[in-house]
């Protein structure tokens, strides 16, 4: 039993406790400090760290080349303010970075030597790539919006689009002469063909399963690469292929056939044009005058979560990231073009998507 | 009969089924009678129960809001009437397991319960199982289980009770009882409204809107103020009860509750697409209704229990095609039905024994589909499962008590989910009183538990994996409780320790084929302390006072085999689940004032599994909230009328408590409770 006295200590206490903890309730959120960077005359690597969907995670770092010296999180860094919401891919153009934000429906315009914001382009649904058609002109394709955005460079401003009904959506852009040819990835099979003279689709290529990614090689050849779905899809499951385009009269030239439970991604090209990358477990090549597939991965799967490949226009040397658990700070390995391992960078949460920064 | 317990009660707002009717509004000390029995029947159990004050206390709250002010249960809340997910010692909300009136609440498809559902307006009593006490009620609460039931009200003849709310962002509350009680019948008709915009004005300090000079050089910046965008809820719920008592002291009870809701899905503050461009929408339908029979003998008690839920959920996002016209980007659907039976047998051998036995069983079906993603040859097709599953739990106990001090309980439990079985799943405990007057008790408990995995676990498309294991969760604690009192004050705190082991731990991730698929890979050990405090104390005849506080210090530890060389989240704290968390409720009360303050704390959550810290990008610092409110009773001779304001926020705190999502300043909100006075008490 308590004695009577003993009540007015209790309270006395429990007042204590309580304006002690008011006195600390204060939390610790509002704006965020900014830092300076100068990275003029760096040859260097944009590596976009998509983050996890709806976290709002997003970051974008920069790896000096030449020193082999990393900063994460460059942009709030810098400007204060958050990337967003799942980046999905960065393209330089005549000395500006422009930075496709997927979920926050936003294309930032960034210096890529300070890393400062210079414009934020709005009005997309759910932006992926952006691809520069001339000087005055680019293409931004979307995931659920059923057209391609057109984007006057000089107001930065959308100016125009392309429908694409009937599909889901598009994904990457590259460019042949006037076509320029984008994959409708989500439970689609088409490549198609956009004239960008007049803006308008002139033709549809029918490739496999859920084509995911292009390039274009020396010869002016169109390779794309598909997944295959997946089993119990309603939409279908097939072998995932390589196909080998001709990009003039848009027939398929060649097919290289996966295993049925493969399921390569990101397709990539060396700096002569000659020969593919692509993720599928492991990091593999393929020449471009192959054809079939080599038997041996050039970067073995160690337990490694690839999630992002790029291949330097300058030397040929491979990034690969590494999203490890897709929670937690990705890692980016370097390799020689002979594939020999010269540093491992940190990087932000699921690092996918680079940009060559090169003098 | 012992008198064990004292508990504290207020005549405030919602007492509809109170006893005391007493015009003077004070605090007083509600003597709960428990018997031998119920002390043989809780031997062990690390129990908390919520009372009627605690449920009552703010009438606009989900039991999202009143677990967090109340338990140790830490609540991942997205924001207002935005998902609500429990983590009940560290664990995912797939682990608490939850029951209304007997009947899981727990979706068959997702495994998890949206608490901000769940008006505690329509709830009268619920306690919470800890660890190892969650067998009793279900398997697989690897955490614990939430039991929450209705109960009939005391008092007999006709009462009604309506309240009004009007708050900050256009929120509209109203709430309505219609009772009558008559002998051994009785009906109860509850509904609730409520109605917000719930576009609260922030300062967005993840944008900037940037001034330009005529050369487009930057030439200033400042945060702009933004709505909180598509927030807006309208939910209704309606819960119809009657009651019918025998004189053979058989009850018969049935409850049915429906709710219709409709809420938008909040964007990011991170979205830069405007408003009229986009829209995510998430509708529900449930009904859910129980039909109950009980019957009580000298030594035994019989209860059964059948019941029904059928729930439509559907999740719109729609967005501009490029032409200006809105169209459904993707709509998923679920429709989930369950038919459940229970019964329930409980068998008092002398003082010293006790014999319980039960069976439940849940015919689950589910029909989910996303009907808007794929066009082929220009008819849409559809994506998903369409699966039904019986799921039986059976469940035998023996309680022993050799001695007035000592008590021991075994518990067996064995689930079968369609052609499958969990091991049977046993739990001990073991409960002493160190003091002769019960005022000291010491107490323990050990369990291994399995949880199956959910229907979308299963076969969710793409991803469903059908070959997943049950998660496996070793757990035990031992804690001490006491209780001082006088007859002016009454002290009682209770502090337990607890271990966990899970393995089999099933998380989604996403595989080489790109999309999401769940496996049973991780391993977490969870440990920490649970402490709890609660005071009152009648200081004069006019002043009152009473504290009610919650302390948890949580440990929930990744021990997964590294996925590579470089992961760095072994050994480290679990995603969202704070370290330290606390909560108090203090009230102090004068005549017929109440004066409540409301503390929360939460430690830093970390958003990735490594626990980055040196990141501008995904940190979430330490979460304080204080809200205070202020009620006041009135008694005239036609009704009795109460009114309240609360004050949220009270500091204006600028916070988020989940990554991107902006939180509510300071906000307000009046309620006024009218309840007639029909002159026909007893």
């Amino acid at each position: 039993m308590i004695k009577t006295e003993n009540v007015k200590k209790i309270l006395n206490y429990i007042s204590i406790i309580i304006i002690s903890l008011i006195a600390v309730s204060c939390m610790d959120y509002g704006p965020k400090s900014e830092s300076d960077f100068n990275f003029y005359d760096s040859n260097g690597l944009f590596i976009v760290n998509e983050g996890n969907f709806m976290y709002g995670n997003a970051s974008l770092s920069y790896y000096d080349i030449d020193k082999k010296n990393v900063e994460n999180e460059i942009f709030v860094r810098s400007n204060g303010i958050k990337l967003g919401d799942v980046a999905q891919s960065m393209v330089i153009h005549n000395g500006l970075g422009y930075v496709v934000v997927n979920n926050s429906g936003v294309i930032f315009t960034i210096d890529i030597n300070t890393f400062k914001v210079i414009d934020i382009i709005t009005g997309f649904t759910s932006p992926r790539y952006i691809h520069f058609v001339d000087d005055n002109k680019a293409y931004v394709s979307d995931l659920y919006s059923s057209k391609i955005y057109i984007l006057n460079i000089l107001t930065k401003k959308i100016s125009g689009s392309i429908p694409v009904k009937g599909h889901n959506s598009t994904e990457q852009m590259v460019q042949s002469g006037k076509y320029i040819f984008t994959n409708c990835w989500s439970y689609d099979k088409k490549i198609l063909v956009i004239d960008s003279e007049n803006d308008i689709i002139v033709d549809s290529i029918t490739a496999g399963i859920q084509p995911n990614s292009m390039v274009i090689d020396k010869n002016n050849k169109l390779w794309v690469l598909t997944d295959g779905g997946y089993q119990g899809n309603p939409y279908g499951h097939e072998i995932p292929s390589l196909f080998c385009i001709n990009t003039s009269d848009f027939k398929i030239e060649k097919k290289i056939d996966f295993e049925l439970n493969d399921s390569p991604t990101n397709l990539c090209i060396n700096n002569t044009l000659d020969t593919l990358y692509f993720i599928n477990k492991s990091i593999w090549k393929i020449s471009a005058d192959a054809t079939n597939l080599s038997g041996v991965p050039i970067i073995p799967y160690k337990g490694t979560t690839y999630y992002g490949l790029a291949v330097s226009p300058n030397n040929s040397e491979i990034y690969v990231a590494d999203a490890i658990d897709y929670v937690q700070n990705g890692k980016i390995y370097r390799y020689t073009a002979q594939y020999a391992c010269i540093d491992t960078i940190d990087a932000g949460v699921c690092p996918s998507n680079f940009c060559f920064k090169l003098k | 009969m012992v008198i064990l317990t004292l508990t504290f009660g207020t005549v405030g707002f919602s007492q509809i089924d109170s006893k005391n009717d007493s015009p003077e509004w004070h605090l007083y000390i509600d003597s709960s009678i428990v018997t031998a029995q119920r002390i043989i029947k809780d031997i062990g159990v690390q129990q908390t129960k919520l009372d009627t004050v605690a449920l009552r206390e703010n009438i606009s709250t989900s039991m999202a809001d009143v677990l967090t002010q109340n338990t140790v249960i830490f609540i991942k809340s997205y924001g207002r009437a935005t998902l609500s997910t429990a983590s009940f010692r560290g664990t995912a909300p797939s682990h608490t397991q939850v029951t209304w009136n007997g009947m899981k609440l727990n979706s068959p498809m997702l495994g998890m319960v949206d608490f901000s559902l769940i008006p505690s307006y329509f709830i009268d009593d619920a306690s919470l199982y800890h660890g190892a006490s969650s067998v009793s009620i279900t398997g697989g609460g690897l955490g614990g289980a939430i039991a929450m039931n209705t109960k009939p009200a005391i008092d007999e003849g006709l009462a009604v009770q309506y309240i009004q709310g009007a708050g900050s962002f256009d929120t509209y509350d109203s709430f309505l009882r219609f009772n009558y009680k008559n002998k051994g019948l009785q009906s109860s008709t509850r509904i609730v409204y409520t109605d917000s915009d719930n576009d609260f004005k922030y300062v967005n300090y993840d944008k900037k809107e940037y001034t330009k000079d005529e050369n487009n050089n930057i030439t200033g910046f400042k945060y702009p103020i933004e709505r909180n965008k598509n927030g807006d809820y309208r939910d209704f719920h309606a819960l119809q009860e009657f009651y019918f008592t025998a004189n053979n002291n058989s009850h018969f009870g049935l409850s049915t509750w429906y709710v219709k809701s409709k809420r938008g899905v909040p964007v990011l503050n991170l979205d830069y697409r405007s408003e009229n461009s986009s829209r995510s929408q998430q509708d529900e339908q449930t009904l859910r209704t129980v039909l109950s029979w009980n019957k009580s003998f000298t030594k035994a008690k019989l209860m059964t229990k059948a019941g029904y839920t059928y729930t439509d959920l559907s999740y719109s996002y729609s967005g501009d095609d490029g032409t200006g016209t809105m169209v459904k980007m993707i709509h998923s659907q679920s429709y989930v039905s369950t038919v459940f039976a229970k019964f329930d047998i409980e068998y008092y051998l002398g003082k010293k024994w006790m014999f319980s036995a039960n069976v439940s069983a849940h015919q689950n079906s589910v029909n989910s589909k996303d009907d808007a993603i794929i066009n082929l040859d220009n008819k849409p097709v559809i994506i998903g499962y369409k699966k039904s599953r019986f799921e039986l739990s059976s469940f035998v106990a023996a309680k022993y008590r050799p001695s007035e001090r000592l008590g021991f309980a075994i518990n067996f439990r064995e689930e079968f989910y369609a052609n499958k079985h969990t091991p049977i799943i046993p739990a001990a405990f073991v409960n002493y009183d160190l003091s002769s007057d019960g005022n000291i008790k010491l107490k323990a408990s050990v369990a291994k538990n399995y949880r199956y995995p959910t229907l979308n676990d299963l076969y969710f498309m793409p991803g469903g994996n059908d070959s997943l294991n049950s998660e496996t969760g070793y757990t035990y604690d031992g804690g001490i409780e006491f209780t001082l009192s006088n007859k002016k004050a009454n002290l009682k705190g209770e502090i337990t320790a607890f271990n966990s082991n899970i393995k089999n731990w099933i998380v989604w991730l996403p595989n080489f084929k790109g999309f999401w698929t769940p496996s049973n890979v991780k391993k977490v050990n969870s440990y920490g302390v649970e402490f709890k405090l609660k005071t009152m104390v009648d200081i004069d005849k006019n002043w009152k006072f009473a504290s009610d506080g919650n302390f948890a210090w949580t440990r929930s530890i990744n021990q997964d085999d590294p996925v590579n060389w470089a992961d760095e989240s072994i050994g480290k704290q679990l995603v969202y689940i704070p370290e330290f968390s606390a909560a108090i409720t203090t009230k102090l009360s004068w005549k017929t004032w109440m004066f409540t303050y409301k503390w929360i704390y939460y430690s830093e959550r970390f958003t990735t599994s490594n626990n980055e810290k040196n990141t501008k990008t995904g940190r979430l610092g330490a979460f304080f909230m204080n809200d205070v409110s202020l009620e006041k009773n009135m008694q005239f001779s036609w009704a009795k009328i109460a009114i309240k304001i609360l004050v949220n926020n009270i500091f204006d705190e600028e916070y988020q408590s989940v990554l991107s999502r902006p939180m509510a300043g300071r906000n307000f909100g009046f309620f006024i409770e009218i309840k007639p006075d029909f002159k026909n008490k007893k």
